[in-house]
């Protein structure tokens, strides 16, 4: 099951990563984070996330902390 | 169990970038990371920073730093190389500059480094204005681009033309490498890391002054979405700063 992690604490709200996905797995929340807007969120409820790291590339704040291949 | 990506090495523990929301100096920051990581660099790195938002490099990357005067980081950078050569110690020295102070403030100080082919490697962040005092017309500023201080946008009568970096430390005979780089999308952001990386390699080699050029993002500033700014990129931005390698000695 791969997957992604996220580090709350730097996600800025810039949603790049949500545009860049190609499974579209990344979406807006309804956390509030430290710039007061809604954060990033990895839902991937049929494990389609296929590992591209394409995501964590694209973060100007290192936020995407990990991508795991398995 | 197989890690594809985790935070580099040279990226301090809980450190979180100061920039704008969407800006590509996390990108660049991160990628020179990476590649102080792959070529094994850490220990050895002295990294010159300057004045403007490219200061908050010390911030995040965990190397020797050291802040220069507005403008003067190739000369600063100068000072560390030929004084550690002297004592025998070879430092790998880099400076991190933005297009204000690059070009601009330091333009004398850039490109002599480039003609005496000083063996170190300059990265310049171009983001067409002074991003960090409030959005300023900037020596790279384009034609017709509006900003705090070209209201009705850049003339050439009042304001003149653009400079094109890359091309101009390309003609400097004392330069071994000089690109320019976009970082809008993911083919671009993986060219980037490459070119970062011959940069870095051929100041190990030895081969003189190494150059790139990065075209980045300023969303606040141009008052656009992180990615609408990544569109004006490839969009406007690209057409007059082309994108490529300007001089290679290893492939001349």
């Amino acid at each position: 099951m791969s997957h992604i992690k996220i580090d709350n604490n730097k996600c800025k709200s810039c949603y790049l990563c949500v545009d860049v996905c190609p499974k579209k797995l990344i979406k807006k929340s309804e956390t509030i984070g430290k710039t007061g807007e809604y954060i990033a969120q990895f839902c991937d409820k049929n494990n389609e996330c296929i590992a591209c790291a394409q995501c964590a590339m694209v973060c100007p704040d290192i936020a995407i902390t990990e991508v795991i291949k398995s | 169990m197989q890690t594809i990506f985790s935070t580099p090495k040279s990226i301090k523990e809980n450190s979180t970038f100061t920039f704008c929301p969407g800006c590509d100096h996390g990108v660049a920051i991160k990628l020179v990371a990476q590649v102080i990581d792959e070529l094994n660099l850490q220990e050895e790195t002295i990294a010159v920073a300057s004045s403007g938002c490219s200061v908050f490099l010390y911030d995040s990357l965990d190397v020797d730093c050291i802040e220069s005067p507005h403008g003067r980081a190739c000369a600063v950078a100068t000072g560390i190389k030929r004084a550690h050569k002297a004592q025998g110690n070879n430092k790998f020295v880099f400076t991190y500059q933005g297009d204000g102070d690059f070009a601009s403030i330091g333009l004398g100080e850039s490109l002599h480094s480039a003609l005496r082919g000083e063996n170190i490697t300059a990265i310049c962040i171009n983001n067409t204005n002074y991003g960090m005092t409030g959005g300023q017309l900037g020596p790279t500023t384009a034609m017709g681009q509006i900003t705090t201080t070209s209201q009705s946008g850049r003339n050439k009568e009042y304001h003149g033309f653009p400079i094109k970096t890359a091309e101009h430390i390309a003609l400097c005979e004392g330069s071994s490498f000089s690109a320019r780089v976009a970082l809008y999308d993911i083919k671009n952001i993986i060219n980037a890391k490459k070119q970062i990386k011959k940069a870095f390699e051929y100041q190990q080699k030895g081969l003189g002054f190494s150059f790139v050029e990065i075209l980045s993002s300023c969303p606040t500033n141009w008052k656009l979405s992180p990615k609408d700014s990544h569109k004006k990129i490839q969009e406007e931005l690209s057409k007059i700063y082309p994108l490529g390698i300007f001089k290679d000695v290893e492939n001349e």
